[in-house]
């Protein structure tokens, strides 16, 4: 059943991904996004719904539920700064990294089939994985408004304004904005979720993922630090977001 | 029936102009004519056109034209053209939609027909066919608008300008512009930053007097023109346009700054031949550099862009017109 629903999710954000991209080709706004997003966070609520209850606790068990975690939490950002910064193109550039992250998550091997059910549950152990994924939603999105920043600027360097995507793209200093507020937003979610894991019961394994998670931090920490006392040009901050995500990512096989 | 900047030279236009306020009365007045039974009477600084529903063609059109003609001479009527029945709904269709415009595509016209309608048809100078006709226009107006490029990209110097800044910095509320050299380019652009927000202006020139009058005009500052640089760090928006044969602006005058401007994005408009701005002042990675031959490259792109979406437009016209008939 929740495979199934699964689907239905990818479905979902790819539809988003393919109509927002059709609209910006033609250079209208496209309306509908935000609306096909939110069918897919829907979809995304009910699989995690379905994997909370088998396994009796928040589903971050396995590779293929921090997947869709981080995509829900992608999601779940986009809807909330989509509209408050009125970003609809965002969606587009959000929607096909969502489908990616749930395309994965469906790779056989990485969503337990019968996942174990847990007796004793950690609060710890669940806050610091529920913070974490908030987390990488947040960075996440910081990197698809980085990504945007990196389009418009080289197109507005260029001069090349007379494209569809030009015309959409939210301005350069709106851009730069969001970039700066989701990494503190990310920051400091990820910073309750690194707490946690500091109070929460360790195991090797854990000690390992722990200090590539101070390494994250760190790196993020350091980012924010040098733009906030010398400042740092927009381009250089949306490039930096960028590859501190891709980086932050390949963590994720670190976890099991 | 009416005329238009192709048709007729604004000393004819202005004869026939009927101020904004008086446009409703003057649609009523017509339809006390013999078989004219609605009008609405469009009047801009390009046109002046009266849209009538008569109860017999040829004798309205004769009504009208001895009506118009008690007011003007002979020289001026022959200026006017007649349009009937789907002829008259397809000019009517392409004028609100700008393609009659003299900036084709602009918006403005839209807006300037809507008012006319809503006067007519609040002086009751309006019934069953022209508020369909109309009401129809608009509808055809926005579908245009919606599914063509037509008024896409801006198509002057000042407007491309004007839109960029936009595009680096949004709204340009509480957005400081400083004016190099005092020209009528530079006040045009200036003018309208302001027009969409721009609220600090500084004006330098070689010549104080030029730049104390412009500042004035503008509700600016002046700086000496020895001292410029300071402002620099305060700026969003930089209009150059000095005769000077070297350039006034250079890439390390920009540099030694970006620290104190916290690494801000900065708008460089160069509209100087030879150019004020030297030209890796673009290279720095918030400056965004567009001198005039990239503006003017702009908005001849966006003429172009324009004229190509006329056919498309006529077409979509034409269906509208065939689904009405």
């Amino acid at each position: 059943m929740d495979r199934w629903v699964l689907i239905i999710a990818i479905i979902l954000a790819a539809v988003a991904a393919i109509q927002g991209a059709r609209h910006v080709r033609r250079g209208s706004k496209s309306r509908w996004t935000v609306l096909w997003m939110l069918f897919c966070f829907i979809a995304q609520l009910s699989v995690l719904s379905l994997r909370g209850e088998m396994r009796a606790c928040c589903p971050l068990g396995d590779t293929g539920e921090v997947l869709i975690f981080s995509a829900w939490s992608l999601t779940i950002f986009y809807m909330v700064v989509g509209s408050v910064y009125r970003l609809s193109l965002l969606g587009v550039f959000t929607a096909p990294l969502v489908c990616f992250l749930l395309s994965i998550a469906l790779m056989p091997g990485l969503l337990d089939t019968s996942p174990e059910r847990k007796i004793v549950v950690d609060g710890w152990r669940e806050s610091h994985a529920a913070f974490s994924v908030l987390a990488y939603g947040a960075l996440g999105l910081a990197a698809v408004a980085g990504v945007m920043f990196i389009v418009l600027n080289r197109q507005l360097k260029e001069a090349h304004t007379g494209t569809g995507l030009f015309a959409n793209l939210p301005p350069a200093r709106d851009l730069n904005q969001v970039v700066e507020r989701l990494l503190w937003l990310g920051f400091s979610l990820l910073t309750l979720g690194l707490i946690c894991g500091l109070v929460m019961e360790k195991s090797g394994a854990a000690n390992k993922h722990l200090y590539v998670a101070l390494g994250q931090w760190g790196s993020y920490a350091l980012l924010l630090f040098w733009g906030w006392m010398r400042g740092m040009p927009p381009r250089k901050l949306a490039i930096t977001a960028v590859v501190l995500f891709v980086l932050s990512l390949l963590i994720f096989p670190l976890i099991n | 029936m009416g005329l238009n900047h192709e048709t007729a030279p604004v000393e004819v236009r202005e004869h026939f102009a009927v101020s904004e306020d008086k446009l409703g009365a003057m649609a009523s007045k017509l339809t006390e004519l013999t078989t004219i039974a609605e009008s609405v009477v469009i009047s801009t600084c390009n046109r002046m056109e009266v849209y009538v529903a008569a109860e017999d063609r040829q004798v309205g059109l004769e009504v009208l034209t001895k009506h118009l003609s008690k007011d003007h001479n002979e020289a001026d009527m022959s200026h006017l053209y007649q349009k009937c029945g789907d002829e008259a709904k397809k000019h009517l269709f392409a004028l609100v939609c700008g393609l009659n415009s003299m900036v084709l595509g602009e918006t403005e016209i839209f807006g300037q027909v809507k008012s006319a309608y809503k006067q007519a048809l609040e002086a009751g100078a309006t019934k069953g066919v022209l508020n369909r006709l109309f009401q129809k226009s608009f509808a055809v107006g926005k579908r245009i608008r919606t599914n063509t490029r037509i008024q896409m990209g801006a198509t002057s110097v000042g407007n491309v300008a004007v839109d960029l800044a936009e595009k680096i910095f949004g709204k340009l509320n509480g957005s400081h512009v400083m004016i190099i050299g005092a020209g009528e380019t530079s006040r045009l652009v200036a003018q309208s930053m302001i027009s969409r927000g721009a609220s600090e202006l500084t004006v330098t020139n070689r010549s104080m007097e030029r730049a104390k009058a412009l500042a004035d005009e503008l509700n600016g500052e002046v700086v000496p023109f020895d001292s410029w640089q300071d402002a620099l760090v305060k700026a969003d928006v930089v209009v150059s346009s000095t005769g000077a044969p070297e350039p006034v602006l250079r890439a390390n005058q920009i540099e030694s700054v970006r620290r104190m401007r916290k690494f801000r994005p900065l708008f460089l408009i160069d509209i100087a031949v030879p150019r004020d701005i030297e030209a890796q002042a673009g290279d720095i990675e918030e400056v965004y550099l567009y001198d005039i031959d990239k503006l003017q490259q702009l908005a001849s792109s966006a003429k172009e862009s324009r004229a190509k979406q006329v056919e498309l437009c006529e077409q979509m016209i034409a269906e509208e017109i065939r689904q009405i008939s």
